[in-house]
């Protein structure tokens, strides 16, 4: 029965610029907006840059100079698993007195998974735990870079000749040294921040974080153009009979993954630096407020700003499914969980003929008129022994048992289609809430410190196949 | 004195009718196991069937060693894990036609310094020596590992091969690729397991050499 609380049974629709339909375990509610919200309708934002194997911090400026690269630990060229570095001994001549050798410790890189080594390589052990293991230069690393800084002189050109454009329009309204100043604000943070978001018809504006240092000058850079060869090296002319060693041939993988290089044979995989990974925050698009903001240290799992849906959307999951006939009436259970301390009252109401958000229910469904009362989730309960058990007369036609902030109804279904795919309703679940975020306004002392407001969703149930 | 070569006496008497007994067991099929001196069997392991343990090999309790159709030999210096499973079993297909007696019970053959993980399954009629066959690896019987190769976890290999020296078998897709040096054998830990393993566990009792050594004593 662990099938029926897979968390893609029960959809929660999200109005946003595209109308989403995800479980509630993955949205956001904002809570000044009381509104939900998925991960497409917030914004993203990098918030620090760390290592997956060695958990280090690195602040971001650091994480662009080294190409988003861990300094300390490996990734396996072959399996791309971390590598592990390993010691032997080795007898090594003392400095002192060639003649005697004493016992060294030599250490090289290998891979638990697939049993890599460094050594297979060619590459020398180092004397050294870490830092002694550098990975092969680039032979175009120079062009490269010659091309790179030429590219982001010419599309600051670009900018700034656009910029005076626009500027020349508006300039009776505007001073000549804001206009300046904004240039210069806008271009050093770059993308990322909401002034720069991409805007369709700019020019090359994934090079416009490659911003030039204030205050330098503009020097015309000249690059020689790539030189088109007339002959190409012929190929080798055992190519079509000598037998290919298999073991030896790279995967394409194993080859994408070092762009630089693309090494056909086994036998120049060189390890590269690990990868860093990101910690984000997330921020409602509409009123700007952070919904997700995880702790700074990478060892640390939990947020400190953390509006999930869970917390503050009481929850329908299903718990069990009769046996489903083609127009027969059906009883199915459901649970509805309060995640908020105070007594929630929840409406259901099934969705209307020609509701535009019901385009996928295959099936009639009868909720209960009735209001639903659910407790408020109270932690110590389980220990309070003299507590008494609140008293909500339930109808047991609608509820089927109550257990602390938890509540077990009844819905009856009718399957509309004899078709192969699983039988989905849908309803509408209104309820209220109690928004503790908004300021209390002090002129009015009168009132009840936080008014509710009542909040209407639009759930989506899949309930599995017809049984025949 | 006297005492002493009524004692001896009886002794020999006695290992000549074991001697006897021993040559009515062989014209049966031999269902003992025979351990060598050196090895350290556990007492929870379970041995079935003809099965020839070398020296210096350690089995550890809850492992499984099944000679069904047919004998098992394995070499010195083996590492055989927890729940491991070494098992010479019939084809799973046995047509009518080809009911017990026409199938000839085959050998397999172990060779020295092969390491079974935990919960690895072989059913392969010959390895080599110096392989290690992961955990829960599963061998099939149509496999001959040559020497050097290293069986990933959970890879699955049903094929109909010989597996070329120093190959490694890892991933889901059960990738290989060859390696250039083959895996160490594990000594140290041989010789730790011997030294710990009887201080807790009651050890299987292991063949003495051969009954010739005891008239030289004399």
């Amino acid at each position: 029965m662990a099938s029926l609380l897979q968390p893609d049974r029960v959809l929660y629709l999200v109005h946003g610029e595209k109308k989403i339909r995800s479980p509630l375990s993955t949205l956001y509610f904002c809570r000044y907006c009381s509104d939900l919200r998925s991960l497409e309708c917030v914004s993203h934002e990098v918030d620090s840059h760390y290592c997956p194997s060695c958990l280090e911090n690195m602040p971001s400026a650091e994480a662009k100079l080294k190409k988003n690269r861990c300094a300390n630990c490996f990734d396996c060229p072959c399996c791309m698993h971390t590598l592990s570095t390993r010691a032997t001994n080795i007898p090594a001549p003392l400095p002192d007195d060639p003649s005697k050798t004493a016992m060294k410790k030599a250490y090289y890189l290998a891979c638990g998974f697939c049993r890599w080594t460094s050594r297979d390589v060619g590459m020398a052990d180092k004397s050294v735990a870490s830092g002694g293991w550098q990975e092969p230069e680039n032979p175009h690393t120079q062009r490269i870079n010659k091309l790179i800084e030429y590219y982001q002189q010419l599309a600051q050109r670009e900018k700034l000749d656009r910029d005076r454009k626009k500027l020349a329009r508006r300039r009776p309204y505007m001073p000549l040294a804001f206009s300046q100043h904004t240039i210069h604000v806008v271009e050093k943070y770059g993308l990322g921040t909401r002034l720069q978001r991409q805007r369709p018809g700019a020019p090359i504006t994934s090079l416009a974080g490659l911003s030039l240092k204030e205050g330098e000058d503009q020097k015309e850079m000249k690059i020689e153009p790539a030189q088109a060869l007339d002959e190409v090296e012929p190929l080798p002319e055992d190519c079509y009979t000598r037998p290919i060693n298999l073991p030896e041939v790279t995967t394409l993988r194993q080859r994408l993954l070092q762009p630089d290089i693309q090494p056909a044979g086994a036998s120049q995989l060189h390890p590269k630096h690990k990868h860093l990974l990101i910690k984000r925050s997330l921020r409602c698009r509409k009123c700007e407020h952070n919904l997700s903001k995880p702790e700074f240290n990478p060892t640390s799992i939990k947020f400190k700003i953390q509006l999930v849906a869970v917390s503050y959307i009481p929850e329908v999951r299903i718990m069990s499914i009769p046996n489903l006939r083609f127009q027969k009436e059906c009883q199915v259970l459901l649970t509805l969980t309060n995640p908020v301390e105070n007594i929630t009252h929840v409406n259901l109401v099934g969705c209307e003929e020609g509701d535009p958000e019901d385009i996928n229910s295959t099936a009639k469904v009868m909720v209960p008129t009735m209001e639903l009362v659910l407790a408020g989730k109270d932690a110590a309960a389980e220990y309070d022994e003299l507590a008494e058990p609140q008293d909500f007369q339930d109808d047991p036609d609608v509820v089927a048992f109550r257990k602390s902030n938890k509540i077990g109804f009844f819905i009856k279904v009718v399957p509309q289609r004899e078709e192969d795919g699983d039988v989905t309703v849908s309803f509408k679940i209104r309820h209220d809430f109690r928004n503790l975020a908004a300021p209390i306004r002090p002129s009015e002392e009168g009132d009840a410190p936080t008014e509710a407001v009542w909040l209407t969703h639009h759930v989506e149930l899949s309930l599995g196949p017809l049984v025949a | 004195m006297t005492l002493l070569m009524l004692r001896r006496i009886c002794n020999r008497s006695s290992k000549k009718l074991k001697s006897i007994n021993k040559m009515s067991d062989k014209q049966s099929a031999q269902k003992s196991a025979k351990i060598a001196a050196g090895a350290v069997v556990c007492v929870e392991s379970e041995i079935r069937g003809d099965v020839t343990i070398g020296a210096r090999t350690v089995v550890h309790p809850k492992a499984r060693i099944i000679a069904e159709a047919g004998p098992i030999v394995i070499g010195e210096g083996n590492l055989i894990e927890e729940q491991a499973l070494i098992i010479n079993s019939y084809p799973e297909i046995i047509t009518p036609d080809s009911l017990f007696e026409g199938v000839e019970p085959k050998t397999m053959t172990i060779g020295i310094n092969n390491v079974f993980e935990v919960g690895c399954m072989s059913q392969a009629l010959k390895i080599g020596d110096n392989n290690v066959i992961e955990s829960k690896a599963d061998l099939g019987r149509n496999m001959i590992l040559t020497s050097g190769c290293i069986i990933g976890a959970c890879c699955q290999v049903n094929t109909c091969e010989v597996i070329p020296e120093n190959t490694v078998i890892f991933g889901s897709g059960c990738q290989r690729r060859v390696q250039t040096e083959r895996p160490q054998p594990q000594t140290l830990q041989l010789d730790f397991l011997m030294k710990i393993l009887p201080n807790y566990h009651h050890l299987k009792k292991t063949v003495k050499t051969s009954s010739a050594a005891t008239p030289a004593k004399n």
